[in-house]
């Protein structure tokens, strides 16, 4: 299943603590794609899964929304 | 009452007084290591990321020194901090949060009193901003209830409060260069309060702000009711920019810009002509700095290292001084010079060109942006290793 966390807007640490909290609902294979607004996350998501068990980041891109924001995308996977 | 909170001024405050705490920066580890929190004084640091605390609160915990008593944790905005600090207290670790985080150290300016000569006081005062976060200096210049404001940050709220405490209403502004570093604030000064801006952006430079011209050599009277006269010359001095000006003011203290640092020169390449700036830095050191006395103060507008502050708080030096220890004013040859300059060419400032841009008008910036855009240390001198080894090498050729 793919799943999406809408984080944009959102300040730090809450990106990453909603997406860990989401993460651990999931079953494994399952993804989760985070939209963020702070670019400091894509470093952050980075140093977060090398300490987290239970994701792993398959993919960052950056993209812009229909306001025409800069999001930074982080797609996780779900691997135990 | 303790409270949770303390002020990036306090922090500094804390540092240079060596009062013993401990720094928890808890951004990730590329944004820590190129860009810290500094003090005149070295301070126990220790980097464990927010989101260790996120993932496993007790194995991030366990990475934090306790032998001091107070703990201040530190982050890019102060949210992640803040959470940090939460989640110490809950363990029952006394952490305070760094309000603002490295973006208020970035903005911070710690004001200070540059000592003047005998004569001088009572006439006039200068007084020094630093801009701790960044390494970046900028003047107010008062005269009984007049004020003359040099190189100013985007946050003109505390120079105008500032000015207002001392009694003066600042009457001009002035910027030494089209800074590349950082954004001035003098535009936005002028539109708003109506007093006349002056910055020079050389030839070759197409600038859209709205200036009052100034002639090389012209003198600015300031001191109204009660004050004294003083004079402001305006010295133009190309090198680091076409356009370098330095203000001297009071026959005595110049305010150097990016020409002559404390511990340096202003880097001639971000225009990609290091020869032909290098030849103009050359000859503004020779034939315009060099000539003022020996007791002239320079007031640069950057300094590189926290140990270029002194006991005082100011950074400045006796143009005597530098010519005794300054490899670049010791060179006397103009192609040693300029294959110094060239020696030393080193990675430009982030975004530069975008910020010379807005600076020189060309384009317009919103405060979001400006911030990001301002992140980091300024990277305005010619580098370490000339001044470590090519200039000495050139000097003894």
């Amino acid at each position: 299943m793919m799943h999406k966390l809408d984080a944009r807007g959102l300040k730090c640490p809450l990106p990453i603590v909603k997406a860990k909290k989401q993460i651990e609902t999931l079953a494994a294979g399952d993804t989760l794609e985070v939209h963020a607004t702070d670019a400091g996350s894509v470093k952050d998501f980075q140093g977060w899964v090398a300490v987290n068990k239970q994701a792993s980041l398959r993919q960052q891109r950056t993209e812009k929304d229909e306001s025409g924001r800069e999001i930074y995308v982080h797609l996780l996977e779900k691997v135990a | 009452m303790q409270t949770n909170e303390i002020q990036v001024s306090e922090v500094l405050r804390w540092i240079d007084e060596g009062q013993p705490f401990l720094l928890l920066d808890v951004r990730n580890r590329e944004e820590f290591e190129h860009w810290k929190l500094e003090g005149t004084r070295p301070v126990e640091t220790v980097n464990v990321p927010y989101f260790e605390f996120v993932e496993d609160p007790q194995a991030a915990i366990a990475k934090v020194p306790r032998g001091q008593t107070e703990i201040a944790v530190l982050c890019a905005k102060g949210g992640s901090s803040a959470f940090v600090a939460e989640v110490l207290r809950d363990a029952g670790v006394q952490a305070r949060n760094i309000t603002g985080g490295m973006i208020a150290y970035g903005q911070y300016l710690a004001p200070v009193k540059v000592p003047l000569a005998p004569g001088d006081q009572g006439r006039f005062e200068i007084w020094q901003f630093n801009r701790r976060g960044k390494g970046c200096l900028s003047y107010l210049v008062r005269s009984g209830s007049e004020a003359v404001l040099v190189d100013p940050s985007r946050s003109l709220e505390v120079y105008q409060a500032f000015a207002g405490q001392l009694g003066a209403r600042i009457v001009r502004v002035f910027d030494t260069h089209v800074h590349a570093d950082h954004l001035s604030g003098a535009p936005r000064l002028a539109a708003e309060t109506g007093v006349p801006y002056f910055v020079a952006a050389g030839d070759g430079f197409e600038l859209k702000q709205p200036v009052t011209p100034m002639q090389d050599g012209q003198e600015i009277h300031l001191g109204g009711e009660g004050g004294v006269t003083i004079t402001t010359r305006i010295i133009s001095t190309p090198g680091h920019t076409p356009g370098s000006t330095s203000y001297l003011v009071g026959d005595r203290y110049l305010l150097s810009g990016d020409t002559l640092f404390v511990n340096g020169v202003g880097r001639p390449d971000l225009g990609g002509q290091v020869v032909a700036w290098g030849k103009a830095l050359f000859h503004t050191l020779r034939l315009r700095v060099a000539v003022l006395p020996d007791q002239t103060v320079i007031l640069p507008a950057h300094y590189a290292a926290q140990s270029e502050i002194d006991p005082q708080g100011v950074v400045s030096a006796f143009l005597g001084e530098l010519r005794r220890t300054s490899p670049e004013l010791a060179i006397t040859n103009e192609d040693q010079f300029v294959e110094a300059m060239r020696a030393g060419v080193h990675e430009p400032p982030a975004i530069y060109q975008e910020i010379i841009r807005t600076n020189l008008g060309l384009v317009a910036v919103d405060a979001e942006k400006a911030t990001e855009w301002e992140l980091g240390k300024n990277e305005c001198a010619a580098s370490r290793k000339l001044r470590e080894t090519e200039a000495r090498a050139a000097i003894a050729a």
